[in-house]
């Protein structure tokens, strides 16, 4: 988009709100979401892109905010957890997390929000299968991922 | 007898806190901030054993926002610790192990306190190693510490040089019993070095006020915290406050202190709030593992397949601290005589100090590793008998009225019935034929920590109900289950419930979120509060029914008498205005479960409280080629008493058992010579969705005498079984009977070469 090549060096836009990255641009994005954006709703499990905890959508693909940098975020259009919910409504995924016990510590929740709801951008009828290899970046130690499983397809066919 | 269909208990209902888990709103340890906040790092011994020498800390203060260094200078208290005081919070003269806490940094970000590490000056003279449980039992074994006759411990424990504590189960005279058994089997198993890999980081945030310490940490003992603090700081625990913000998962790992006293000695020196949070790679170093263990066991059988006598030995491998691995020693014990009936006993435990990383009290704490020695064991030995090892089993186990290895009653014994359901869901009967596929089975039981639970329960003038309960939420979702106690017993929904968060200023004492003990002992403290609510509430709206006191009761969000009724918070409000409001404690004090003492020595768990039976059976196949393992399905018969939340109790089985089979199949952290090999994700691999197979819970629900409405503890059980259920199934399916974990393909492989 024009308008968006034109913008300030590091400036791009976190749930929908334009954000001034000057002076971050080495950090990486999930510290400045957490310490410069206050949105700590994306966590820092490993910080070395192996366990997604950190997952954020960048233009729509899911992505592990610990291992790029804000300043290649240029231009982008980068969604966290706390930019699902629009007005207070939660998402059919959030809903669904919720209902079949798809979060225990839930610390792993923000990251496997993000995934799955690039999965089903991508993917609105995708089999258990599928389901399963696409979260396979995603830890979560305390459910097994059984449930989680669960209410992705139960959100795929609601949706 | 009839049955009422219950409200809240027994449905699924969402846990309390999933809108704020959902949202991103909730905080953590790991995000808890103060203004003005600095952040510390920590400096740690490259060396597993070493004298510390020296120590030159002026470079690193000179450093860019580098605001303090602290050592054990800065420490006003020697050593600490729940069993043994061994632990310190840096190390003073010695360094026991690679990655012992000898300075810390604080500093203006978290990357100039890393980068001033560096330039702290350490001299060490470096110490021969004790690297194996072997050699620290060694006669002329060198010791890790040299003084430990001089620290304060537990008075039941067994100590001398590298053992902590040297425990004795002895029942009748197992020598006589063997020298008269029909057949005598003896084996050897060797158990791994497991992280109980929480998501999040173990994180604390200090602060001080003069002599007032505030720490915020995801800590499952916010009052153990307390104390330990107070001790270390010399200050009086009531200076100390504990607050826990939401805890990104725990499993025991983040039961004893971690970082909470290093941030405190940061913030007490720069005089400022600091956080301290460890890295990936600090966790795997330090984090408290599962102990180890090399254990031994022997056991004698009669012709008629009974169990006449077992006898064995476990060595604890805690690392440089003893921790749990006293308890471990303990319990272990017990988790190797196993549910059964056994009238001849000589089995001992070691708790033994090595130069690695302290151990901790990790899910079920000697549960995995007792459980695979003894249940693999009644396999091997059932087939070279060969008898059905479900039938040897059903031979010889526990059932109601009989006593436990220490002489305690057993609550309602269900390990039969257990055993039965889940050989019928893996299809025991049915015979296997397809080649390299098998199936194997084990059972267990597992105890309840007890001890106290209270909360402060007040209604609003609105009818809402705040709880203030001094027990975290661990992730388990076993606060939700307490707090549907309290609904359905005060006639409210679970959404009019709020909880406190746990903190020593303003709840009650609770000993903790630990143990399978949090849904039953708070749910036990609800209902109490309950009963204190009604005495106060039942006269007031007597009154405005016209009624006796004793002629009400609660009803839907109302007190009700006859055909009467008033709004709850209506009785609220007027309590409010006029008596200091409608709010009542409510407590739960675990009575003790009596023993033998006779038969023990050492043991400082010497019975199974409460206890819970369970069963595991696995189907699975083994690659003839590769040795790879694929599961086909898993099943668990659960005695869970009573099912409060059965989908959280699902959560708890799932999750537990896909935890094992990380245990069981790959996860080991790797010392060699004092130094982990495998210090990332990667090469330390945890299961993912991939990795997890299908899991059957089956709930067998016989009403325990201690938990509300007869439940028992849910959440350690799952991941006991799992190792000798999967060992015993690929030994079925392929002829390899693997002793040590982890049940890697390669040592399937290399068994079928050896033709083992
Ligand atoms: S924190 Fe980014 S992948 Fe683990
Ligand atoms: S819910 Fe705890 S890590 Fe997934």
């Amino acid at each position: 988009m024009p308008e968006l090549e034109s913008a300030p060096d590091g400036d791009f836009s976190v749930n929908g709100n334009p954000v001034d990255a000057t002076g971050h641009d080495g950090r990486p994005l999930v510290e400045f979401l957490r310490d410069v954006l206050n949105l700590t709703g994306t966590k820092i499990g490993c910080g070395n892109g192996e366990c997604g905890a950190c997952t954020v959508l960048v233009d729509g693909a899911a992505m592990c905010s610990c291992i790029v940098t804000a300043g290649s975020m240029r231009g982008s259009d980068v969604m966290t957890v706390e930019g699902l919910a629009s007005d207070g409504r939660l998402t059919a995924l959030q809903e669904s997390f919720m209902r079949n016990g798809a979060l225990q510590c839930g610390f792993c929740t923000p990251g496997m929000l993000m995934s799955a709801t690039e999965l089903l951008l991508r993917n609105p009828n995708p089999t258990r299968q599928e389901i399963v290899h696409f979260m396979n970046g995603n830890v979560c130690r305390c459910t097994g991922y059984a449930q989680i499983v669960e209410a992705i397809e139960e959100a795929a066919r609601h949706g | 007898m009839t049955v009422h269909k219950r409200r809240i208990v027994g449905n699924r209902l969402p846990r309390i806190d999933a809108t704020s888990k959902v949202t991103g709103a909730i905080v953590y340890g790991a995000d808890y901030a103060r203004n003005g906040m600095i952040h510390g790092a920590i400096l740690r011994s490259p060396h597993p054993h070493a004298r510390i020498r020296n120590i030159d800390a002026r470079e690193a203060l000179a450093a860019p926002g580098v605001f303090c260094v602290v050592t054990a200078a800065d420490i006003p208290s020697e050593r600490f610790g729940s069993f043994v005081k061994d632990i310190d919070v840096f190390a003073k003269e010695v360094v026991r192990y690679k990655g012992h806490p000898v300075a810390a940094v604080g500093a203006r970000t978290r990357e100039e306190a890393e980068a001033a590490l560096p330039l702290i000056r350490v001299e060490y003279e470096e110490l021969p190693v004790v690297a194996t449980v072997e050699e620290a039992m060694a006669d002329d074994a060198r010791l890790v510490h040299e003084e430990w006759e001089s620290y304060e411990a537990n008075a039941t424990l067994v100590r001398r040089g590298n053992i902590a504590n040297h425990t004795r189960l002895t029942v009748g005279d197992a020598d006589a019993a063997f020298a008269g058994a029909w057949r005598v089997f003896e084996h050897s198993f060797r158990t791994n070095l497991q992280h109980p890999g929480y998501t999040e980081p173990r994180a604390a945030v200090a602060e001080w006020d003069q002599d007032r310490l505030t720490v915020w940490s995801s800590t499952q003992t916010p009052f153990e915290q307390q104390s330990t603090l107070a001790a270390i700081f010399r200050i009086p625990a009531s200076n100390v406050r504990v607050s826990v913000p939401a805890i990104g998962g725990a499993f025991g790992g983040k039961l004893r202190i971690g970082v909470e006293h290093v941030a405190a000695a940061l913030a007490r020196k720069a005089r400022r709030p600091a956080k301290v949070m460890l890295t990936l790679e600090e966790e795997i170093a330090t984090g408290y593992c599962r102990q180890p263990a090399h254990i031994r066991l022997k056991l004698g059988v009669d012709r008629d397949l009974r169990i006449v006598a077992k006898a064995g030995r476990m060595l604890v491998d805690c690392g440089a601290m003893s921790g749990s691995g006293v308890g471990v020693a303990s319990s272990g014990l017990l988790m190797l005589a196993g549910p059964y009936v056994i009238p001849n006993l000589a089995i001992e435990g070691f708790a033994v100090y090595t130069n690695k990383a302290p151990t901790g009290s990790f899910r079920a704490p000697s549960g995995p590793q007792g459980n695979f020695a003894c249940e693999s064991q009644m396999d091997m030995v059932a087939r070279e008998l060969g008898v059905d090892p479900l039938e040897f089993r059903l031979k010889n186990i526990v059932r109601d009225g009989d006593k436990g290895p220490t002489g305690q009653e057993m609550g309602t014994v269900s390990v039969e019935e257990c055993l039965l359901k889940a050989a019928e869901a893996i299809g025991w009967d049915k015979p296997v034929v397809e080649p390299g596929r098998g199936r194997g089975i084990a059972c267990g039981w597992w105890t309840m920590t007890g001890q106290s639970s209270n909360v402060f329960v007040k209604v609003n003038p609105d009818g809402r109900v705040v709880v203030n309960s001094g027990c975290a939420e661990i992730g388990s979702g076993a606060i939700t289950g307490a707090m549907q106690v309290l609904a359905e017993e005060l006639g409210v929904d679970l959404e009019d419930i709020t909880v406190v968060n746990a903190d020593t200023a303003s709840t009650p004492f609770d000993f903790g979120a630990q143990g399978s003990r949090t849904a039953s002992m708070v749910g036990n403290a609800c209902a109490d509060a309950v009963r204190n609510l009604a005495a106060k509430a039942f006269p007031v709206a007597a009154q405005i029914m016209g009624v006796t006191a004793d002629s009400c009761s609660f009803g839907y969000k109302a007190i009700v008498s006859g055909n009467q009724s008033v709004p709850l918070a209506q009785v609220a409000a007027s309590l409010q205005s006029g008596a200091g409001g409608l709010i009542a404690e409510g407590s739960y004090i675990q009575p003790g479960t009596p023993f033998d003492k006779d038969r023990t020595s050492g043991m400082v768990i010497p019975v199974v409280n409460s206890p819970s039976y369970h069963a595991h059976a696995v189907d699975l196949t083994v690659d003839e080629e590769t040795g790879e393992v694929t599961i086909n399905k898993y099943v668990v018969a659960q005695d869970v008493g009573f099912a409060i939340n059965p989908t959280y109790i699902e959560g708890q089985i799932e999750g537990g058992v896909i935890q094992a089979i990380g245990q069981t199949m790959y996860e080991e952290i790797v010392w060699e010579n004092g130094e982990v090999r495998n210090g990332n994700l990667t090469d330390y691999k945890m299961p993912t969705a991939e990795d997890a197979p299908e899991v059957v819970s089956i709930l067998v629900e016989r009403a325990g005498l201690t938990g509300p409405y007869g439940a028992k503890g849910v959440g350690e059980p799952p991941v006991i079984e799992p190792p000798a259920t999967l060992a015993n199934a690929v030994h079925d399916a392929s002829g390899v009977r693997v002793t040590d974990l982890p049940i890697t393909p390669e040592k399937i492989a290399l068994g079928r070469v050896r033709g083992n």
